[in-house]
């Protein structure tokens, strides 16, 4: 059963895949809720900014790549798979994640016209913070979107994103590891149903 | 509802007799943490149910919450949503109260008070805009707090995503509405179902982009709605469980201070 307990455990289990110094932790309070708040700024005015959503994507591009810890969260979702991968197969599968999280991005970027945020509270979650926000937009209830980062001090990195108590990083977890069980426990077929996914993007 | 109710009891009967996933061998220790992690023996016949549920979807539910969408403006919507929620006063009071929960009980009856007034029969939420916020809840909660355990993963005919516990909430939820069992006639008939039909378009329509995009997105959508169903209901019962806000007003200070209740700020 997934518990709350059993989320903290694998986040803190995550803190230490990604090895987060226990000294930055001590010193992370302040950092964490100014990198989220500069991130968050920066996706905002992109957001809201004018251009096709096509036009947008280099920027958010951008603002993923310095911001988020994209390989660690790809890492993350394929859980014990990763070993059992080839280097080739872990090369390629990040690639394709990478993408694959940018389009998930881009296709509601239409939705997300004007949006706001406001900062609410850091919760320390381990080797991780835990920032707050309100999150509203016209015609939507405000929900509430935690940021979980890692490495406050030194250089931070968003490792998950937690909307209205779902942790992205779980629920893709979670997809990967039912279509791998369903399809042999096959890397290949994973990577190439992701293959797939990248490839249509945009067509349907 | 009550048909509903019995539709639900027959699928769990049916749920219990059918086919049973494949637990995976003991030697391989990972396969078997994801597996009781999962927690979905049943899951070839949820899948029965996801693909059932997924037909009627197609076919009915989604044209019609599109056709909804297309014939009403969003504050149209929203006033209709109000009043829905308003005329679940009772059970959320009912629940609040059943869970110990002061505060929001308080929340619940000033709501109704100011909403169906002030708010003109539900219609506008004056009561959010007035310190009174809203807030969700339902027996499945409830029992929750009891220390009812949630018990495996279900995939119900029409209600969808689901467990014992949430299955046992609603049918309790539904016995709990007085307007289950209050007058007798066509009318009230009628009346029922209409509130139910059109709280089926409400729920269906507010979802309608997100349950697109997930469906879009995901590679196994059963799974993905699985675990995003446990992580929500998860998030709602915690958040439920942490509301320990005091019961004295805010405008009652000697009393706050004399409690050692931090003032708010």
């Amino acid at each position: 059963m997934l518990t709350r307990r059993t989320v903290l455990t694998v986040m803190g289990a995550l803190g230490v895949i990604v090895a987060a110094p226990p000294i930055a932790f001590a010193q992370s309070a302040g950092a964490a809720p100014a990198f989220v708040k500069q991130t968050a700024d920066q996706l905002v005015e992109i957001v809201n900014g004018p251009g096709t959503p096509q036009e947008k994507r280099p920027r958010l591009l951008k603002v993923i790549d310095s911001a988020v810890d994209v390989e660690g969260i790809a890492r993350f979702c394929l859980g014990a798979f990763w070993q059992r991968a080839t280097p080739e197969q872990q090369r390629e599968y990040i690639e394709l994640f990478h993408d694959v999280l940018l389009n998930n991005i881009t296709g509601k970027l239409g939705d997300y016209r004007g949006v706001a945020f406001t900062m609410g509270r850091t919760t320390p979650r381990g080797e991780t913070d835990a920032v707050n926000t309100l999150v509203t937009r016209p015609n939507a209830q405000p929900a509430n979107v935690d940021w979980i980062v890692s490495n406050a001090a030194s250089n931070p990195k968003v490792v998950d994103v937690v909307a209205e108590g779902t942790s992205l990083r779980l629920t893709q977890r979670s997809d990967y590891a039912s279509y791998l069980h369903r399809n042999n426990n096959s890397v290949a077929a994973l990577i190439e149903a992701m293959r797939h996914q990248v490839a249509s993007f945009g067509s349907g | 509802m009550p048909s509903i109710a019995r539709l639900l009891f027959a699928s769990l009967v049916v749920s219990a007799l059918a086919g049973c996933a494949t637990p995976p061998p003991a030697d391989d220790p990972e396969a078997v943490a994801e597996f009781n992690e999962t927690n979905d023996p049943l899951e070839p016949t949820n899948r029965v149910f996801y693909k059932v549920n997924e037909a009627i979807d197609t076919y009915a539910l989604k044209p019609a919450a599109q056709a909804y969408r297309f014939v009403t403006p969003q504050s149209v919507r929203d006033g209709i949503h109000n009043v829905l929620v308003n005329l679940t006063t009772p059970v959320l009071l009912t629940n609040d109260i059943a869970q110990g929960k002061p505060r929001r009980a308080g929340d619940t009856t000033m709501r109704f008070l100011i909403n169906t007034t002030v708010g003109v029969a539900g219609i506008f939420d004056v009561a959010s805009d007035w310190g009174y916020p809203a807030h969700d809840t339902d027996f499945g909660v409830t029992l929750a707090l009891w220390g009812v355990p949630a018990g495996p993963f279900l995939f119900l005919p029409v209600l969808g995503p689901s467990d014992p516990r949430d299955a046992v909430g609603f049918g309790v939820n539904i016995a709990m509405d007085p307007f289950t069992w209050v007058g007798q006639g066509e009318i009230v008939t009628a009346l029922n179902w209409s509130r139910f039909v059109v709280s089926a378009l409400d729920a269906r329509e507010r979802v309608l982009d997100t349950v697109d995009q997930i469906k879009k997105t995901a590679l196994d959508p059963y799974a993905t709605f699985r675990s995003l169903y446990r992580q929500h209901r998860e998030a709602q019962i915690e958040e439920t469980r942490n509301d320990n806000r005091t019961t004295i007003p805010v405008w009652f200070p000697q009393a706050a201070a004399a409690a050692g209740t931090p003032e708010n700020p």
